[in-house]
């Protein structure tokens, strides 16, 4: 009975994570979500390209509500990622690396993104 | 006060399961005083303490999800119901109690004492006030393992990544101008796993209940490394 493998506890629902390290996996999925999404923006790209029914189909397909919202989803995961890129090369040379001034990045970073693709895409 | 705390009893043989108490709090108590509490309703409740002040570095457990001291973590900043938990990533032992071994083993490679090459000199070795300061933020780690066990990097390769605590410890004797080998150290440490596996997420920093930050001591670590090597 005593020689049974002793539990561990590692439920990442129930470990509260700081914002930093939300921060942090989200930055991690936003680059898996880009390289994963290429193939699908080089097709858009390709039929865009190939006459201008193509052109057309992809104009209007973009700007339908599923459309609107893949391109809503990939300018935030590239906008997340480039963010959170330069924060982590900022504390590589000491900028932002003490209290609290990582947190305040690390929340900058997660707000800032979503915020500056619904930007660009004009909808707010 | 409702708790719900972490039991696991190896002889019983039975799964880890959450148990539920309501103690008596007064005011100035802290996360510690609720936990001998729950040991007095509960003698077979197990939790490491001992100083009860923070210096010790015993008594930490994962509290509301976070990792913290619980002799320096009052009751009233705790949102109810406290849940205690053993630290993540660790075996456990007996309820809050892990086996801290792994934790131990990356501290002791990177062989943290002082190192001479020259022979001993008669009387103690001296620093300029300025080398003195250089281990400030590194020499006051009390090994309560709040940090690595916060950690991601150490959550999944505990034994190839040294984790925070051991890379603090190693940062401080790379600082101590008394070392003589921080080539030999530096050397040690270039490795994908042991220092390079740290990801810069700062879980670290924010669960040190010294308010050190193992991150920057990591920076330090590699900022050396790139002197060293141009």
């Amino acid at each position: 009975m005593a020689l049974q493998k002793p539990p561990v506890f590692l439920n990442l629902l129930q470990i509260r994570l700081p914002i930093a390290g939300i921060m942090s996996i989200i930055h991690r999925a936003s680059g898996m979500l880009m390289v994963l999404l290429i193939p699908l923006s080089i097709y858009l790209l390709d039929l865009s390209l190939t006459d201008e029914q193509g052109f057309t189909a992809v104009g209007s397909l973009l700007h339908g509500t599923v459309g609107s919202l893949i391109l809503l989803l990939l300018l935030w995961v590239l906008l997340h990622h480039l963010y959170s890129g330069i924060r982590y090369l900022l504390i590589d040379v000491e900028i932002g690396v003490d209290r609290p001034a990582y947190r305040y990045t690390a929340w900058a970073v997660t707000l800032l993104a979503p915020f500056s693709a619904l930007l660009l895409l004009g909808i707010l | 006060m409702k708790f719900t705390v972490y039991r696991y009893n190896p002889e019983t043989g039975h799964e880890p399961r959450m148990q539920d108490f309501e103690i008596e709090v007064e005011r100035g108590m802290m996360l510690r005083d609720g936990l001998i509490a729950i040991q007095d309703e509960d003698e077979s409740f197990a939790f490491r303490h001992s100083c009860g002040e923070g210096v010790c570095g015993s008594d930490g457990v994962n509290v509301n999800g976070s990792n913290r001291l619980a002799c320096i973590t009052p009751l009233s900043e705790l949102r109810e119901p406290v849940v205690v938990r053993p630290f993540p990533g660790r075996p456990v032992i007996r309820d809050l109690v892990v086996d801290m071994s792994q934790f131990y083993k990356q501290y002791k490679q990177v062989d943290p004492w002082l190192v001479r090459r020259e022979p001993m000199p008669e009387q103690e070795i001296l620093q300029s006030p300025q080398e003195r300061d250089r281990l400030d933020g590194l020499y006051e780690c009390i090994m309560c393992g709040c940090c690595s066990t916060a950690c991601p990097s150490f959550w999944w390769n505990p034994e190839k990544f040294y984790g925070p605590q051991a890379l603090l410890t190693a940062a401080r004797f790379i600082a101590d101008s008394r070392d003589q080998t921080t080539a030999q150290r530096m050397d040690a440490l270039d490795d994908p796993f042991k220092l390079f596996r740290c990801h810069t997420i700062m879980n670290c920093v924010d669960a040190c209940p010294k308010n050190l930050n193992p991150t920057k001591a990591i920076g330090f670590i590699k900022a050396q490394m790139l002197k060293s090597s141009i």
